[in-house]
């Protein structure tokens, strides 16, 4: 070995020549030890032992055409395959030269430690800020799609909005439609039923004449029709009572003389006037009155709205029934409860039976003679009272109505001044 | 139309024959991989070079990722040369990735194309039990870090200042001279979409009659592939070359030469 070569194989770079068909020709001792090879051992082999597996690809598809086109290539990357499987990378520099009429690639290798570090990093701080990007963009696109869906829901509330507000109007107008009618329904039952009334006076004050024998003598079978007549026009007259007096309350032209009431006192002065039909059916009576509760309240009114459940109650208890009245208070309302032992109501009419001209059995009603217009007026006035009436049923056992009445009112709180 | 293509792929022809030959270059090349075979058919021959858009001296700026995103992008590269030229009866030759997408190119439009020739060709890199393509993904991956260590300077420097100076393109021939690519990026995504390919199922709808040139110890593309191909691919002739390595046209252009010659002199199978 010539002194240059020898310098070569000990040279601080590694050395590798090898021919177009890829077989090592010559390769220095510094590159085969770094790769665990004895120098003997490489020669002849194929130079792509050498290379690692990503390498062989880059050196078919990069490195030689570049060599065998350009004739040179300076500071190409590459890994080297160590005999233990050590991946060595390291910059290549490489020319073509003919030797013997064959051309050679030579090649020194500088092996890159440090510097294949800070490419390594600089290498995943690219690619951790093309990730970065690539999930700004994705986070961007769907910022966009969050920012469409949320327009389009804005849109279509606004379009729902719309069609509410709508819908609020069309409430509005028919409400109002409803009240005026409701309102011209009052007023005509007030003047039909007044212009009823007068006929029906006239009916009753001649019946009666008739009667006493005014106009001569009155045979017992005339007696008796004329009896008949007497008893419809006060059926009719009560009718036509209940008709203006809801009409009037609804119309709100009921006054209200309100002041202390003693409940029991109320209860008192209407009980002998259902006394005699009670008797009739032989329905028990019990009381229980808390004496000297009082109740802001229109007597009358009062009086009238337990006449009317007095009456209902003892209308639809079967004989040998009973009939409970009694009172009750807390510190706003005193209430005031019929309770009976009748048919009952089914829950699903027990609300209904406050609406006008219903009654829940009507062949019944029939028989019991009746209006339908009792307890319309009697929640209407219980209400215009301040107060108010329900009704709880089981459909057989019987019902119970309260009539609950405001309290006298509390004394003013003190406020300190 | 035919005038853009031409820029675009920077389309070459030559030749005194009429029949033409079309030469289709691999990854990591351009059409200078050809030039010492080209020469020996232009006798003969009407010779077609050209590069894919992206590599050689193509229009870098006519580069779209979506399309060249797999190997029918590069397919229509290919059918956008022929068209342009009004090509028929062509001889298609193709190096490596280019033999999968001259298939694909006669698949879509086998009248044009008589015979085609497959230099170390591959339909697929990647190993599949049973099939054997010769790799690993973590070799791809291998050879993506040897990319990006090779274009790490190019992309960081050179090019921003390409980017900004659209009007100086010398500044991106560094990298052309050195490594007939014109961008790192591109260069990426087509070594992605040659080396993740899968064109097996391709294989059986070739009409056309083929010759594989199978180097013997190719690391690139192993004796079993060429195999499976001249098992796949109907009217195909697997010659074993003595020439060794992935690029037998330069590395032993006179074997190419000759099995090419000899092939195209046989008869075309009826």
């Amino acid at each position: 070995m010539s002194k240059l070569g020898a310098l070569l194989d000990r040279a601080p770079c590694g050395f590798v020549s090898y021919s177009d068909d890829s077989r090592i020709a010559a390769v220095n001792s510094t590159l085969a030890e770094r790769l665990g090879y004895d120098a003997d051992d490489l020669v002849g082999k194929p130079f792509e032992e050498i290379l690692a597996t990503g390498s062989r690809i880059f050196h078919q598809t990069h490195f030689f055409p570049l060599v065998k086109l350009h004739g040179r290539a300076q500071e190409i990357f590459m890994i080297l395959r160590g005999r233990d499987g050590e991946d060595v990378g390291v910059l290549c520099n490489a020319v073509r030269h003919e030797r013997d009429g064959i051309t050679f690639t030579d090649c020194v290798m500088m092996e890159v430690r440090e510097r294949r570090k800070f490419e390594d990093a600089l290498l995943e701080a690219k690619k951790v800020a093309e990730l970065a990007n690539a999930t700004l963009e994705e986070q961007a696109v769907e910022l966009e799609l969050q920012h469409q869906q949320l327009q389009e829901l804005a849109a279509e509330m606004e379009v729902q909005s719309e069609q509410l507000q709508a819908v609020n109007e069309d409430l509005e107008r028919q409400r109002a439609a409803a009240d005026e009618a409701n309102l011209a329904k009052s007023n005509f039952l007030a003047v039909m039923s007044h212009e009823l009334r007068t006929p029906l006076n006239a009916i009753g004050g001649y019946v009666q004449l008739l009667q006493m024998g005014v106009h001569g003598p009155v045979l017992p079978d005339q007696l008796e029709a004329l009896d008949r007549i007497d008893r419809s026009q006060r059926h009719l007259l009560r009718l036509i009572n209940d008709v203006l007096n809801l009409s009037r309350i609804e119309a709100g032209h009921v006054d209200y003389r309100v002041e202390l009431v003693v409940v029991s006192e109320v209860v008192e002065s209407v009980m002998p006037m259902v006394e005699p039909q009670m008797a009739t059916k032989s329905l028990r009576l019990e009381t229980a009155i808390a004496p000297r509760i009082e109740a802001r309240a229109d007597r009358e009114k009062v009086q009238q709205i337990l006449l009317n459940l007095l009456t209902n109650a003892i209308k639809f208890t079967p004989r040998g029934g009973s009939i409970c009245v009694e009172t009750s208070a807390d510190s706003t309302s005193v209430m005031l409860r019929v309770i009976d032992t009748g048919v009952g109501i089914p829950p699903d009419m027990i609300e209904k039976v406050f609406e006008p001209f219903i009654q829940v059995d009507t062949s019944r009603s029939r028989s019991a003679e009746g209006t339908g217009l009792g307890l319309a007026i009697s929640r209407d006035l219980a209400r215009g009272m301040g107060g108010d009436l329900s009704a709880r049923s089981s459909l057989g056992s019987g019902s119970l109505f309260e009539l609950r009445l405001p309290r006298e009112s509390k004394p003013a709180e003190s406020t300190p001044s | 139309m035919s005038q853009d293509v031409r820029k675009r792929n920077n389309v070459k022809v030559s030749g005194n024959g009429t029949q033409p030959m079309l030469f289709a270059h691999g990854f990591g090349c351009d059409q200078n991989m050809w030039r010492y075979v080209t020469p020996q058919f232009e006798d003969d021959y009407r010779i077609v070079l050209f590069d894919y858009v992206g590599s050689g001296k193509s229009d870098v700026s006519a580069y779209d990722a979506k399309r060249y995103d797999s190997l029918v992008g590069y397919a229509q590269d290919v059918l956008d040369v022929v068209h342009a030229l009004d090509l028929e009866d062509i001889v298609f030759v193709g190096h490596s990735v280019s033999s999968m997408i001259g298939v694909l190119a006669a698949n879509e439009e086998p009248e044009r194309f008589k015979r085609l020739i497959l230099v170390s060709p591959s339909p697929r890199y990647i190993n599949d039990s049973p099939y054997v393509g010769g790799f690993e993904q973590r070799d791809i991956e291998g050879l993506f870090e040897m990319m990006d260590h090779n274009f790490i300077g190019w992309a960081n420097f050179l090019a921003p200042a390409i980017m900004k100076n659209a009007d100086r393109p010398e500044l991106g021939s560094e990298l052309t001279e050195s490594f007939c690519s014109t961008d790192p990026v591109i260069t990426r995504q087509f070594a992605k979409a040659t080396f993740l390919a899968d064109n097996r199922e391709d294989l059986s709808r070739v009409k056309i009659p083929s010759l594989i040139l199978q180097c013997s110890d190719d690391m690139v593309a192993p004796l079993d592939v060429g195999e499976y191909l001249s098992r796949e691919l109907a009217d195909s002739t697997l010659r074993v070359m003595k020439a060794v390595g992935h690029c037998p046209h330069m590395s032993d252009p006179e074997e190419t030469v000759s099995l090419i010659k000899e092939y195209l002199s046989s008869p075309v199978p009826a």
